[in-house]
């Protein structure tokens, strides 16, 4: 990440400020200088991860929404009507919270800025230090880099390679490839899947380095060869997606196949901010 | 029990506990450490444990339950049987009837992990990690660290259990 964004990051912590910190990437809640939730386009929400698989039922999640929403209390609502424990509750919360700080704090997620007084209307569940947010943001970086340094991988959609003998998967995996059909975005798959985007970034990055996924070299990188089959996908996502798919992808779609040239992956790079705003218009457009 | 830094506390009442962590084992995130880490470094202990219990929890050889009694038996939906030597853990199935929608493939892992607890034996102290029976995506566990010497390794496993299944459920 810039330089600027940790150290604007700190400041706000020791004045113990209260608000949002906003780039294009994702937002950053802090309440008295600590941070207490984060949300990004490129990763499910709150409601999804604790929604996934009817672990809170949804109509239980709208109840609490309807009824705490508005005072910006829902964490609480769910613990006083025990709908599930503080424990529980607070694993999901701190999950998602690194989830989207990730994306939030990407190098490459545009200028910052801070609206004071801002609240998340999830409200307070285990405030972290901003240092504990940034620390943990690098290390999935470099966490990332070294599984398979190519961090385009983290915003692209993945395309299977249906070829020869390739090694055994885990089940986690193998929910990821049943979903990368060249179109899904990683963010995309992880919010079908209910999981953290990051996790689907890590089981991405490993089916890359085993030979299940593309790792679809851009044209621009480094002296290796294109991967023809990565370019083909992108540009056949523009037209036969489906439907929420298509018109989110319209609206962005002339950059799509056209994407800025980044440089080489092995610095460590930034994901592809155009497709970081497809992947958020596709969200909004399901909701 | 309120929540992760109660449930550690409690862990750390144990003869002999140097430190205990509550760790993400797909991302290698601690959500909480209280004492000592090996080193010093909590961080570089939460990012090793979770890569071993990853393997212990994703290996065949050890999730895998051939010969046993599959816990949801008929349960298991078409197709979700594990083609030999993948890494499905023949108990890792979905309950049937999820509310997920139609694919199957999208509802939650297990509620009890293939793999319960992990031991290592060090010269000088036991690792405890411990798996929360929960259907987290992200699969997570209680990491205790021992001294050898002064620890009760019996007792130790069983208040881990109690402490795990406590923090989920109360």
């Amino acid at each position: 990440m810039t330089a600027q964004v940790p150290s604007m990051l700190v400041r706000l912590a020791e004045r113990r400020a209260t608000g949002a910190l906003l780039r294009d990437t994702g937002v950053l809640y802090l309440a008295d200088g600590a941070v207490v939730h984060a949300e990004s386009p490129a990763a499910p929400g709150i409601d999804v991860l604790l929604t996934a698989g009817g672990r809170l039922r949804p109509e239980l999640w709208r109840e609490a929404v309807d009824e705490a929403g508005a005072a910006c209390r829902i964490a609480g609502y769910l613990l006083d009507h025990r709908r599930m424990s503080g424990g529980e509750l607070e694993i999901r919360h701190l999950s998602a919270l690194y989830d989207a700080a990730y994306f939030a704090l990407a190098p490459d997620g545009g200028p910052s800025r801070f609206r004071h007084g801002a609240v998340h209307w999830f409200g307070r569940v285990r405030p972290v230090g901003v240092a504990d947010v940034v620390r943990e943001t690098r290390r999935r970086r470099r966490y990332l880099d070294d599984l398979w340094p190519h961090s385009h991988l983290d915003a692209a959609p993945p395309v299977r390679v249906r070829a020869a003998p390739l090694p055994p998967v885990t089940r986690r995996q193998q929910d990821v490839l049943d979903l990368a059909d060249g179109r899904r975005t990683p963010g995309q798959i992880a919010t079908r899947l209910g999981r953290p985007a990051f996790h689907t970034l890590v089981d991405i990055r490993r089916l890359a380095a085993a030979g299940h996924l593309e790792t679809g070299v851009r044209t621009s990188d480094r002296s290796t060869a294109t991967a023809p089959g990565t370019r083909t996908a992108t540009a056949a996502s523009a037209g036969s997606g489906p439907a929420a798919t298509t018109s989110a992808t319209a609206r962005t779609a002339p950059g799509a196949s056209l994407a800025p040239v980044l440089p080489p992956d092995l610095t460590g790079g930034a994901p592809d901010v155009a497709v970081l705003l497809r992947v958020r218009d596709a969200l909004e457009a399901r909701l | 029990m309120s929540g992760i830094d109660e449930c550690l506390l409690e862990a750390m009442r144990l003869p002999g506990a140097r430190g205990a962590a509550l760790v993400e084992w797909v991302s290698g995130l601690a959500l909480g450490v209280v004492g000592e880490a090996p080193g010093g470094d909590h961080e570089a202990m939460a990012a090793e444990a979770a890569e071993f219990a990853r393997n212990a929890a994703e290996l065949p050889v050890f999730s895998r339950t051939e010969g046993a009694m599959d816990r949801t038996g008929a349960d298991e939906p078409e197709g979700r049987g594990a083609p030999s030597g993948t890494g499905e853990a023949n108990g890792a199935v979905d309950p049937a009837g999820s509310p997920a929608g139609t694919d199957h493939r999208i509802a939650p892992a297990d509620k009890e992990p293939p793999v319960e607890d992990v031991i290592v034996v060090a010269r000088t102290g036991y690792h405890l990690l411990r798996f929360l029976e929960a259907p987290y995506e992200g699969g997570v566990f209680l990491h205790l660290w021992l001294d050898r010497a002064q620890a009760n390794l019996a007792l130790s496993l069983m208040r881990m259990r109690d402490l795990s299944e406590r923090l989920v459920l109360e």
